[in-house]
């Protein structure tokens, strides 16, 4: 490697095109945006342990392209670091081992800076170093670590509402953990197309109304072109004000009504054709189930409403400013703002034009009704109306990760997983990856610990587990680990955590609740609210 | 079903090639890096001569060496594999360095396999790589040289060399491990002959193409222009011809007179193909496909009864709009261009490429056809030729136009692909690889990343069992010994195939990779000679048994060239009392033989559409027992591309690609 490095020359990208052609497979997952929010955060790794897993992490970063990292790693670099850790070679024995590693993951991409500390061979006070340093977007730590680094760490998150996570990876097994500074909200999930439809057939709007009655007064004298033309949303709201009337005002929405009216539907399509039928009217017939709903609000919004703002940055973020307003909209109309799309439908060109900017329409007025009651909030008035718009567009998705701080009893978490292997082995489903997150955890600060040790630590935390079997297996095979990581099992963790921060730094898709358990003996995880 | 636990006891750790994992912090060294005494013993006390004997001899094979392959480089090179052979054909681009992390900047346009290799040695010496900077389709690449690999990693972007590989490693009866990711995304799976589901044992998704008639007369959605202008237009002006393979023909025969009106349209356009580079050029072209052959779509008032009819554009009026196009505007990716603006950028791209062509035309010097310019959505030519093509044709049907970062990802097929999927399926590979190397099947898994399913990240499932129909791993294989200078077909056939492996008058049809050669109906090849049929060193020949009662399974023979003399007979005789004994088919379902390799990429995962009833039900109820049972993912494509770049489902640059719809 060192020899590839001595040898380069890497030109710094210049120019949007470059970028987005050296970026372009990923672009495509988060966007602008996303590549945005990587390119201006700044990562901290606090690389203790083996050290392997935080630089694989981090090297998933840098590709990429995070604007920033910083090493904090005091260890020299020895033989044992050099069959493990593919960012170090032979020239570096006897270096410092965050120096090294930071050179070589800068690299990997040049648009990346890499930092490191300390700067000469000294042990760090790390609670020192964090003071004198910048706003981190997030902090990534592996274990086992010193208990005071542990400290200054959490102190830091804590004062500057930093996202942590930790990394332990040994042997075989790893996990990882996030911890989120409170409340997150995701606004940009990603949620899959087809659950994204909204056609408000239960909820229309004048406009709407007016478009759908012109288009199907004459309906049964239509020509039979035009007959098979009609947009089924056309056909579906007239049919549902048929429908009303023969059923004291009430819109077929349970289960039975719903078969009955798909029915009404498909005995009104004419089959005097060669077809035998029309495809707008069995499309019509297929998109009942689906979209004759009534506009409900879905849990997760709903905790976004509930939620209780607790602290000065909730206060003034404008999330929580659009949120509120958003709310409000809600309390209002009964509905959130349509997200304004229409699907691909059988129907003229030009009506089908003039039907989606109907549904256009309507949602940038929904959507201007959202940002003047965000605009007329205290503090508001800096809101972006693409923030807002984005909002309304997925407001059914929104998602508050980490709602609630509190509802993490740990013995009430090990009991469930305990009754869930009893019913798990009955039926021979996976059994809890818990035992392995606990041997793990007894060895946060003492690598070497013996079988016997690590068991005796669990047991006095958690007096219950004291004849669990698989507690025992898993704490004899972190014993056997002493501490060394196998490097493929912790560049497979390290892509699954950087995937992970990734979705923390972009604030796209949802990241995992909290902690992600490795089995690499049957190639499977568990994630759980730890 | 006994409970198994989650976690095995120590005897069923896979085995972990110890001596060069370096566990411990606090280890014995020596400078050869076999590290960590004290972990090492620890953690293979069950079989320290097992591990400590099999990866360092293991002489493994990855082919490509892309997002997967750099990362399962690494971790083979670390996990102390002796031997590790790397295939790629393909030189390293830009659009690879967000993940392909072995590679730099100054190695852009530098061979894949030999700076993989070149940036890997470094961190092990012990591991001798070797670097082939190849097809792995070449016949250097045959079943004798696969067979000298332990274990085989597929770490490719096609379906057509993923294919190829699978059918090599049956043959040839190695293991492989096959692996695929789309964003984030992915796939692992254990391929052993007769023990595992092969590759094709699952109907792959084939690429979407379109009636032609859609594509040249009524488009109505944006993919349809951008096929219009890739596969049609870009082709038969700077290509060779029609890019047949992304029209579908079923509907033809429906409208021959307007297919008959769209080969005189195109041959029209070939004869503008001889004013490239002149200064009429960009008005002759616009004035022929946007406004003459417009203005005749739209005097064809059937089309139109149901849809709203083209309007031709002008010219010289557009021509007066259009803005000059610099480098500035071209850069800017995610604007829909106007239409004037879509106009500049069409006689830019226009002018770029006329002066391209001029160029290869000076290289050959007449002495041959002139190179085609193809499509490549990496290639900015082309890809402005198309996206500005394309805009303007939607805007004549009025269908939507799209950014040129939308086009290019829709006639590329681009698959998003990243550093941090790669690396999980990577890790996985070689898990996995553990497992084979000891020869533990049952404990193998198929692995899916399931990013949806955030309370589980991955699904490991116990891997299928063989199709019993499917065409290429539920086959009989055998190789056959031949004098290639005198075998004719009757000496295969009824010298060998009838006699020796116990056909005798059974119906048969025999097949080539070109074709059929002989049935009951066709008897003419069987005095000619197998040279003459193409049939020569390591050709495969698939035999099908054509009896309805006591049917063999189809045969598939591998021809050798015989180093001994063989007599009169010209093939080798079977070993006295050796005469196989060939699997009868499942009765109810006839097999299909399928010779060929279409040209597409990309696989799906479709357990859920099992066709074979019988089979499902039994992998249900075999899944309910199963102790790893997940949730599987309904549909799960793990496509990757040609070359180049990771994903994608259709190889564009072979020019033979069909379109698909990603929806």
């Amino acid at each position: 490697m060192t020899e590839i490095v001595t040898s380069q020359t890497p030109p710094i990208l210049h120019g949007p095109s470059e970028k987005e052609k050296k970026y372009d497979r990923q672009l495509r997952l988060w966007a602008a945006s996303g590549q945005a929010a990587l390119e201006s955060a700044n990562i901290l790794l606090v690389n203790s342990g083996a050290g392997t897993v935080g630089v694989e992490t981090l090297k998933n970063l840098v590709l990429p392209g995070i604007g920033k990292f910083t090493i904090v790693d005091d260890a020299i670099v020895s033989e044992t670091d050099l069959g493990v850790n593919f960012f170090l070679d032979e020239s570096c024995l006897g270096k410092l081992r965050s120096q090294c590693c930071a050179e070589l993951l800068q690299e990997l991409n040049p648009d990346a800076q890499g930092d490191w500390y300390p700067k000469e061979k000294a042990s760090v006070n790390l609670g020192q170093i964090l003071d004198s340093m910048p706003m981190y977007t997030l902090i990534m730590y592996t274990l086992p670590i010193r208990p005071e680094d542990l400290a200054a760490i959490k102190t830091y998150g804590r004062k500057h509402q930093t996202p942590l996570i930790s990394i332990h990876s040994a042997g075989f097994y790893s996990y990882f953990q996030i911890n989120l500074p409170g409340a997150f909200p995701i606004v940009d999930t990603h949620p899959e197309v087809e659950k994204t439809v909204d056609l408000r057939l239960l909820h229309p709007w004048p406009e709407l109304v007016k478009f759908s009655q012109e288009m199907t007064k004459d309906i049964d004298s239509a020509s039979d072109h035009d007959h098979g033309h009609l947009p089924y949303v056309v056909i579906l709201l007239h049919y549902l004000e048929k429908w009303k009337e023969g059923n004291g005002g009430e819109y077929p929405t349970e289960y039975k009504a719903k078969m009955a009216f798909r029915k009404m539907v498909s005995e009104m399509a004419r089959t005097n054709n060669p077809e035998g039928g029309e495809e707008n009217f069995q499309e019509a017939v297929s998109a009942v189930n689906r979209n004759v709903k009534k506009p409900q609000l879905e849990q997760s919004l709903e905790e976004v409403f509930d939620h209780k703002l607790s602290n000065e940055v909730e206060m003034s973020s404008s999330f929580w400013m659009i949120a509120r307003a958003m709310k409000k909209f809600y309390q209002k109309n009964g509905c959130l703002p349509l997200p304004g799309g229409l699907p691909d439908m059988k129907a003229q060109s030009s009506v089908y034009v003039k039907l989606q900017s109907i549904y256009k329409a309507k949602a940038r007025k929904d959507a201007l009704e959202v940002l003047e009651t965000v605009r007329s909030s205290p503090g508001g008035k800096d809101v972006d109306p693409a923030e807002v718009d984005m909002f309304c567009k997925n407001a059914s998705f929104v998602k508050l990760v980490n709602a609630t701080a509190e509802g993490r009893d740990f013995k009430q978490i090990l009991q469930q997983e305990k009754q869930n292997d009893e019913l798990a082995e009955a039926i021979g489903t996976p059994l809890s990856l818990l035992p392995i997150y606990l041997a793990l955890s007894a060895t946060s600060h003492k690598p070497l610990a013996s079988a016997d040790e690590i068991k005796a630590d669990i047991v006095g935390i958690w007096p219950d587990v004291a004849d669990d079997m698989r507690v025992m297996q898993s704490s004899e095979e972190v014993a056997r680990a002493g501490g060394g990581e196998l490097h493929n099992i912790s560049a497979l963790t390290g892509g699954m955590v950087a995937q992970e921060a990734i979705k923390i730094i972009t604030k796209q898709y949802i990241p995992i609740d909290n902690t992600c358990i490795f089995d690499g003996i049957s190639s499977r995880c568990q994630v759980l609210r730890l | 079903m006994p409970v198994k636990s989650a976690l095995p006891p120590s005897s069923q750790l896979p085995a972990c090639p110890v001596q060069h994992l370096p566990l411990g912090l606090s280890s014995v060294q020596t400078n050869d890096r076999t590290h960590s005494r004290r972990n090492m013993d620890s953690f293979t006390s069950v079989e320290p001569d097992f591990v400590l004997t099999h990866a360092p001899q293991a002489k493994v094979l990855m082919v490509g060496a892309g997002g997967i392959g750099c990362e399962l480089l690494k971790n083979l090179v670390l996990s102390g594999y002796g031997e590790v052979h790397i295939v790629d054909l393909d030189t390293i681009d830009l659009s690879n360095l967000n993940r392909q992390f072995l590679f730099r900047y100054e190695h852009i346009k530098k061979s894949k396999a030999l700076v993989a290799k070149e940036a890997a040695q470094v961190f092990n010496p012990n591991t001798t790589i070797v670097a082939h900077h190849a097809n792995i389709k070449d016949a250097q690449f045959n079943i004798e040289w696969f067979r000298g690999f332990t274990i085989v990693f597929n770490a490719l972007d096609n379906l057509d060399a993923r294919r190829h590989v699978n059918k090599m490693c049956l043959a040839a009866d190695v293991p492989l491990i096959e692996s695929g990711t789309t964003g984030f995304n992915g796939q692992v799976q254990v391929i052993k002959k007769g023990v595992t589901a092969c590759y094709d044992c699952t109907t792959k998704e084939t690429p979407k193409s379109f009636p032609v008639c859609t594509i040249r007369s009524t488009p109505s959605q944006p993919i349809h222009c951008i096929v219009w202008g890739k596969s049609y237009l870009l082709n038969e002006i700077f290509g060779v011809s029609e890019d047949e393979s992304a029209f579908d023909h079923s509907e033809d025969a429906d409208n021959a007179n307007e297919i008959a009106e769209l080969k005189k349209e195109a041959d029209a356009l070939r004869k503008i193909r001889d004013s490239v580079g002149t200064e009429e050029f960009p008005q002759l072209l616009f004035d022929k496909v946007f406004n003459a052959d417009i203005t005749r779509l739209r005097s064809m008032e059937d089309m139109w009864k149901s849809r709203t009819a083209p309007e031709p554009l002008e010219y010289k009026t557009l021509k007066e709009e259009a803005p000059v196009v610099d480098e500035a505007f071209l850069q800017n990716d995610q604007k829909v261009w106007s239409l004037a603006e879509n106009l500049a950028v069409l006689n830019d791209s226009l002018d770029r490429l006329s002066k391209r062509k001029a160029e290869l035309i000076k290289e050959t010097k007449g002495n041959s056809e002139p190179p085609a310019i193809t499509f490549d959505k990496d290639d900015p030519d082309t890809l402005d030729f198309v996206a500005a093509a394309a805009n303007i044709r939607s805007y004549i049907f009025g269908i939507e136009k799209k950014s040129r970062f939308d086009i290019k990802q829709m006639a590329g097929n681009i698959i998003p692909a990243i550093a941090t999927t790669n690396a999980i399926v990577a890790g996985l590979c070689v898990l996995e690889s553990f497992k084979v190397l000891k020869g533990e099947y049952e404990k193998a898994k198929e692995v899916f990343l399931t990013p949806a399913g955030l309370q589980r990240l991955l699904a490991p499932d116990r891997p299928r069992r063989p199709d019993p129909n499917c065409p290429v791993c539920s086959v009989y294989r055998l190789i056959v010994y031949v004098d290639l200078a005198y075998a004719t077909l009757d000496d295969l056939i009824n010298g060998f195939v009838r006699k020796q492996l116990g056909y005798g008058s059974k119906d048969l049809a025999v097949s080539t990779e070109a074709g059929v050669v002989y049935d009951s109906e066709e008897e003419d090849n069987l005095p000619k000679k197998l040279r003459e049929l193409g049939i020569g060193q390591d050709s495969f020949i698939t035999v099908v048994d054509e009896d309805d009662d006591d049917t063999f399974v189809n045969v598939i023979l591998s021809i050798h060239q015989a180093t001994e003399p063989l007599g009169d007979k010209h093939i080798k005789d079977l070993e006295p009392d050796k005469a196989p004994e060939i699997p009868r088919k499942p009765k109810k379902v006839p097999a299909v033989e399928s010779v060929v390799a279409s040209q597409t990429n990309g696989k799906t995962h479709a357990l859920d559409e099992d066709p074979n009833d019988g089979n499902n039900k039994d992998l249900k109820r075999a899944r309910q027992d199963d102790s790893e049972i997940v949730r599987l993912p309904k549909r799960l494509k793990t496509t990757t591309q040609s070359r180049g770049d990771d994903v994608v489902i259709v190889d564009d640059e072979s020019g033979t690609g069909a379109i698909v719809i990603d929806d």
